[in-house]
């Protein structure tokens, strides 16, 4: 079986069902508008411009995982629908790569657009009042923030495929995310920008001040999100459907 | 043409056998009726053909292959296991048309089933406003959607009207026709009569029969013959007289077993008994399979499947 009309029915099932689309609309809305509040109210003057001007992506991330995990957890609802997914696919491998792939596609997309919209919304708010970044840290930090922002969705997707629900994803990942990260972050010191999401978000400052610099906190939560989906890969292969 | 093949098939769900040592085939050209109370593992057989569980022991095989390594399952096999399997937020002809993405089975043939199983009008209607025999009809519509050579469908008359009924009955029957293997499950008797060809019946997880359904029928259930009479008196005479221990039955009628009605006939008139009704009591599905299942009497206190 190829791996291209596999990949197209994936892209069909998110694009046909209108909450996943409005999940995908409220990733680009939701950080591009905190990034525009945040930008004209910075907390203080030497606060990092790019970081400011993209802190929507903080949370947009919750649209990502949500979508992400909804994506997979549509296949686990009452009736199943995953039993009919992979009686058309049986080779579950390519199934469950097509799926990431599509998910991974049409985020990545949306969310190069939202930080764009966001590093454009944010330096127009912080206007000339601070140093803006430079082109090459713009550059990365809209790139960045764009594979940040599918690398969570990913994240969440595995995750989903591991735990079969997406109720069960969104209350371990939307908590950790929100608070855990915020609050029992700044206790942790150093470990804590190993941790999924702080790590990855150092490829949103001009200035990365904790342990990782952007592309290895980037790489950090690749790591994750690649645990993720192996973990996700193996229960699915494993397992009864 | 493709046949299921079912091969010392077993299935445990930690110490449960759900299937226990299972060997059948479906032979293309005939409707096989898959019998069996709820939890009997009429379904796990089927998830496992679909390779979607994994068997204890055992195989199941399409045309020689085990599923998953079918180049185009859904051009070989169509499968209804659940109604429900359709996401209630996407429209009915979406959801064939994600199906059909993977084998690049085009649109058209997406809307010829709709046309076949009747959903053309709600075809871009959410599946959520759906009724449980549309929902039913759309689960048939995935099944047909590669044109397969196998069907396999659970339950398919779940939620159907009458109407819907017949038309499946009629489908059902058109399909094996046209020379494709064909397995229904059901657990209402009187329906899988009336378009089963062959049975299979499970008790269990076990195999209980795998025979022509006449035969089946013919071998546990003794013919008899069914009697009405104005002269009650005359009638139980006669048949004493000639070795005959006719039942009365308070609706009014004699039941005679292990008799013909041109011998009834015959006597009857012979006699001089007025006759009021004569008909052959042919067996049902459902006296048959009483009968076979009556020895074991575990059966009725199995709890349902999950």
């Amino acid at each position: 079986m190829p791996f291209a009309p596999v990949f197209r029915s994936e892209w069909l099932k998110i694009r046909t069902v209108r909450s996943l689309l409005a999940t995908l609309f409220a990733l680009f809305a939701v950080t591009t508008a905190f990034s525009a509040i945040a930008s004209l109210e910075p907390e203080d003057q030497g606060a990092d411009p790019l970081f400011t001007a993209l802190s929507g992506t903080a949370l947009g991330q919750v649209a990502a995982v949500a979508f992400g995990s909804l994506a997979v957890s549509a296949e686990y609802r009452e009736g199943a629908a995953v039993r009919l997914s992979l009686t058309a696919v049986p080779r579950r491998g390519l199934w469950f790569g097509a799926k990431t792939a599509a998910i991974a596609a049409v985020v990545l997309v949306v969310a190069l657009v939202t930080s764009l919209a966001a590093l454009f919304a944010g330096l127009a708010g912080l206007g000339d009042a601070a140093d803006g970044p430079t082109t090459a840290e713009s550059v990365r930090g809209v790139g960045g923030g764009a594979v940040y922002l599918t690398l969570m969705a990913l994240f969440a997707a595995g995750l989903a495929t591991l735990l079969r629900s997406g109720v069960a994803t969104l209350s371990v990942l939307i908590p950790f995310i929100l608070i855990v990260s915020f609050v029992v972050g700044d206790a942790l010191g150093a470990v804590a920008d190993f941790m999924p999401d702080r790590a990855g978000q150092a490829v949103l400052r001009a200035e990365p001040d904790g342990t990782l610099g952007p592309w290895a906190g980037l790489a950090v939560t690749a790591c994750w999100t690649a645990a993720a989906l192996l973990a996700g890969a193996w229960r699915l292969r494993r397992q009864d459907a | 043409m493709t046949s299921i093949d079912v091969r010392d098939l077993t299935k445990e769900y930690g110490t449960r056998r759900a299937v226990d040592d299972l060997t059948f085939t479906v032979p293309p050209g005939r409707v096989t009726g898959f019998l069996g109370p709820n939890g009997a593992g009429k379904s796990t057989t089927m998830r496992l053909v679909l390779g979607l569980d994994r068997p204890t022991s055992g195989s199941a095989r399409l045309g020689g292959r085990p599923y998953a390594s079918l180049p185009q399952p859904l051009r070989t096999v169509g499968a209804l296991l659940d109604a429900d399997a359709a996401l209630g937020s996407r429209t009915g002809r979406d959801h064939l048309r994600v199906l059909a993405a993977t084998h690049r089975i085009p649109d058209r043939r997406v809307d010829e089933v709709l046309e076949e199983t009747g959903l053309t009008p709600a075809a871009r209607r959410r599946v959520r406003t759906y009724s449980l025999g549309m929902r039913q009809r759309l689960g048939i519509a995935a099944a047909l959607l590669g044109d397969p050579e196998v069907l396999m469908l659970d339950e398919p008359s779940n939620g159907l009207d009458p109407e819907g009924i017949v038309w499946i009955r009629g489908l059902l029957r058109r399909l094996a026709d046209e020379g494709r293997a064909v397995l229904v499950s059901s657990h209402l008797m009187n329906e899988t009569a009336s378009f089963a060809d062959h049975l299979v019946v499970l008790g269990r997880g076990r195999l209980l029969a795998d025979t022509p359904m006449r035969e089946f029928i013919d071998a546990r259930v003794r013919p008899a013959v069914r009697v009405r009479t104005s002269d009650s008196d005359a009638l139980e005479n006669a048949l004493a007289r000639h070795g005959h221990q006719a039942v009365h039955h308070p609706e009014g009628h004699w039941t005679v077993p292990d008799a013909r009605v041109d011998d009834i006939g015959r006597l009857a008139s012979a006699e001089g008994v007025p006759l009021l009704e004569l008909t052959a009591d042919e067996g049902t599905l459902e006296q048959a399979y009483l009968d076979l299942t009556a020895a074991d009497t575990e059966f009725t206190a199995r709890p349902q499947e999950a």
